[in-house]
């Protein structure tokens, strides 16, 4: 081994200046840390904000440092930052030439290419809207939304299950209250397990596959890049397309993974999107469902939503103070997903989604069942129906509403529920309404854990006027301009 | 030559909802439990290789920045029982985002007996400025080229035995995602961590 060229700890060496300060902070720190005098001096350098207060704390003789610090700033013309990154990454660069040979590859030219359509704005933007009609609109929308839950709801549920239970209940359990907690209209079994295994499970089940398959391809990180641009004229950057991609799956989580972002304001500004105009999958799922039948409403209903997410982050964005911060991902390469893992990965999903979701649905049930019991369910939904009027909607709607109180999904599952009796405007409107509307429970709790109590009710107290706001003036600008059905 | 150990229960979303509570838990194990600690840039297989060292689901996704949360395992290596912590992903020492900071954090704070160093093989030159990071800090590092096979795939040869000169460090190959330089990774760990203690 050539001695010479083996890197000592410590002796990869900046350049003079960098390394006499660094000799001269190492001599002002007398206690001990646990990694190297060295990184920690590298790091005043570098004027790191946390190892600051740190070494503030720790030192007597921090105005010193401070100096030299200082001193050595007026030697270069870029920030010491950059100086010390570039110089670490020549050596990086030198050691990286004597390590590793690159072959001429086809394979590599395929997916250089397949890289640059995806990114680039002219054919990024035509992929895009593939994936959305293939992936989403014809899979999930058509075929999980539709085929599966008609056969699940139509042949299972209202052909055996539902009759089959209220025969059963009928006879064996004289108690009225008794029956109608199990079963009839709003019974734990006829409504909680209906909604959670023939409307949700099948929507939930082709939404996870599908954005299992998308997410192992890599094509994700790309999507970022691509839209970067938008989000940046909402104040935000490509970093947050992932809390934002995940809200389509859940919302939930999504607030969690937030915390990648990387200023408060940034965080602030991803959690109201998400709370406002992410739809998470069930939802998605229910609405496509809903309005796949009519193409024009269902674009009305995209567009509304597209347009209150940018009009809302654009305007926060003006309203937030706060530094915009740069954009830098690491973009991996395009990979065809292993079934296995996808499998597994979907599994996963769908098994923590709905030891989350069975629960709530029941508890759900119980409360709206308590709520008949007493009265208390008719008399709110009797104070929303005014509102549901203003919508142009049909006062039975209100349930749905209340609904969604428990779940975004289990709101849409029952507006689904009645679609029959709905036109296609007031199936518009009340989409849009409800999407806008309040978040879930399990979110709002995520919001205060990680927002706190004051951001999360300054959101929820926007969201809920506005999202009715927006129903009342889409029911407006229909109804006048004649787009009636 | 392994045997695995679940030390989390419950499901993924408990997990994550379980905000910083691992690294209470850390101090109060036994003593003679060594710890690992898995870092690097987002998307990279950390999570991979702490689910094959530990047997613990951490959600793997070709999608920097899903781990958010620091994950502790178990995981035992011959004699030797290591506590392997996962951290979320992390560009360089100069933290940028609160993820970052946490691992940084963790790195400062906590005493690790081994820190492996997970990189992608098909782009070192991104990732070896923080391999360097960590030896300046003097801090016990090995490097993990993991993603081997798919920079082969992309015409990249890498001389493991010529880096591991140049970085003075120990240096494994692997392809954690199609279970390949597991047990290498395994025997350098316990081999590492033994002359480290002598």
């Amino acid at each position: 081994m050539l001695k010479s060229e083996r890197l000592e700890y410590g002796a990869f060496k900046y350049d003079d200046r960098i390394e006499k300060a660094i000799k001269e902070i190492e001599s002002n720190l007398k206690s001990s840390y646990n990694v190297s005098k060295r990184t920690i001096a590298l790091l005043l350098l570098q004027e790191d904000s946390e190892i600051q207060e740190m070494v503030r704390m720790r030192e007597s003789s921090f105005s010193q440092i401070s100096e030299i610090v200082k001193k050595t700033k007026m030697l270069f013309t870029e920030p010491l930052y950059y100086v010390i990154t570039v110089q670490r990454q020549k050596k990086v660069d030198e050691i990286v030439s004597k390590v590793v040979y690159t072959r001429r590859d086809s394979k590599n030219r395929l997916s250089n290419w397949l890289d640059k359509i995806t990114v680039q704005p002219l054919t990024g933007i035509p992929i895009l809207l593939l994936v959305l009609y293939f992936g989403l609109y014809k899979f999930v929308g058509q075929f999980g939304a539709g085929t599966l839950v008609d056969f699940i709801e139509g042949n299972i549920f209202d052909t055996y299950v539902n009759p089959w239970v209220d025969r059963m209940v009928t006879t064996y359990i004289s108690s009225e209250p008794i029956q109608e907690l199990l079963a009839k209209e709003y019974g734990i079994i006829t409504l909680g397990l209906r909604y959670a295994l023939a409307i949700i499970l099948p929507i939930v089940g082709t939404f996870f596959l599908m954005f299992s398959i998308i997410e192992d391809s890599g094509y994700l990180p790309r999507l970022a890049l691509l839209i970067d641009r938008v989000f940046k004229a909402i104040g935000l950057n490509g970093r947050a397309v992932i809390p934002m991609v995940l809200g389509f799956g859940c919302d939930t989580m999504a607030t969690l993974v937030s915390r990648t972002l990387e200023t408060r304001r940034e965080r602030i500004l991803a959690t109201l999107l998400l709370s406002l105009a992410i739809p998470c999958s069930a939802q998605l799922g229910v609405v496509l469902a809903m309005l796949s039948g009519n193409t024009a409403a269902l674009l009305i209903w995209a567009l509304c939503v597209l347009l209150v997410f940018l009009l809302v982050g654009f305007l926060a964005a003006r309203l937030l103070p706060g530094e915009r911060p740069v954009f830098y991902m690491e973009v991996p390469p395009l990979r065809l997903p292993r079934l296995g893992n996808i499998i597994e990965k979907t599994l996963s999903r769908m098994q923590w989604y709905f030891l989350e979701i069975v629960p709530i649905f029941i508890i759900a049930s119980v409360l709206i069942w308590i709520g008949r019991m007493t009265g208390i369910f008719d008399a709110i939904i009797r104070l929303a129906e005014p509102l549901m009027v203003a919508l142009g909607l049909p006062p039975e709607t209100a349930e749905a509403f209340l609904f969604g109180f428990f779940r975004r999904d289990y709101g849409a599952a029952g507006l689904y529920d009645m679609k029959g009796s709905l036109t296609w405007t007031q199936l518009t409107v009340a989409s849009v309404t409800l999407t806008l509307f309040l978040p879930c429970i399990a979110q709002v709790s995520v919001m205060l854990k990680e927002r706190g109590l004051m951001t999360t009710a300054a959101i929820l107290a926007f969201i809920f006027p506005f999202a009715f706001l927006v129903g009342y003036v889409l029911n407006l600008i229909l109804n006048v301009t004649g787009v009636v059905w | 030559m392994s045997c695995c150990h679940q030390e989390k229960k419950g499901g993924l979303f408990k997990n994550l909802l379980r905000r910083n509570r691992g690294d209470s838990e850390a101090s109060e194990k036994q003593v003679s439990k060594k710890k690992m600690v898995l870092v690097g840039t987002p998307n990279v297989g950390k999570s991979v290789i702490f689910n094959r060292l530990t047997g613990v689901y951490a959600t793997v996704s070709n999608y920097p920045g899903t781990t958010v949360e620091v994950f502790r395992g178990t995981c035992r290596i011959g004699e030797e029982v290591f506590e392997v912590v996962d951290t979320p992903g992390m560009y360089s020492f100069m933290t940028i985002t609160e993820e970052e900071r946490v691992t940084r954090r963790l790195l400062f704070s906590e005493k690790p007996d081994i820190i492996l160093h997970v990189v992608d093989a098909k782009n070192l030159e991104r990732m070896l400025p923080m391999t360097l990071q960590l030896i300046e800090a003097g801090l016990p590092v090995m490097l993990v080229v993991n993603m081997m096979d798919e920079a082969q795939q992309i015409g990249r040869e890498i001389d493991i035995a010529k880096l591991e000169q140049l970085l003075g460090i120990p240096v494994v190959g692997t392809a954690a995602a199609i279970n390949k330089g597991m047990d290498l990774l395994k025997k350098r760990v316990v081999q590492y961590v033994k002359k480290r203690a002598a």
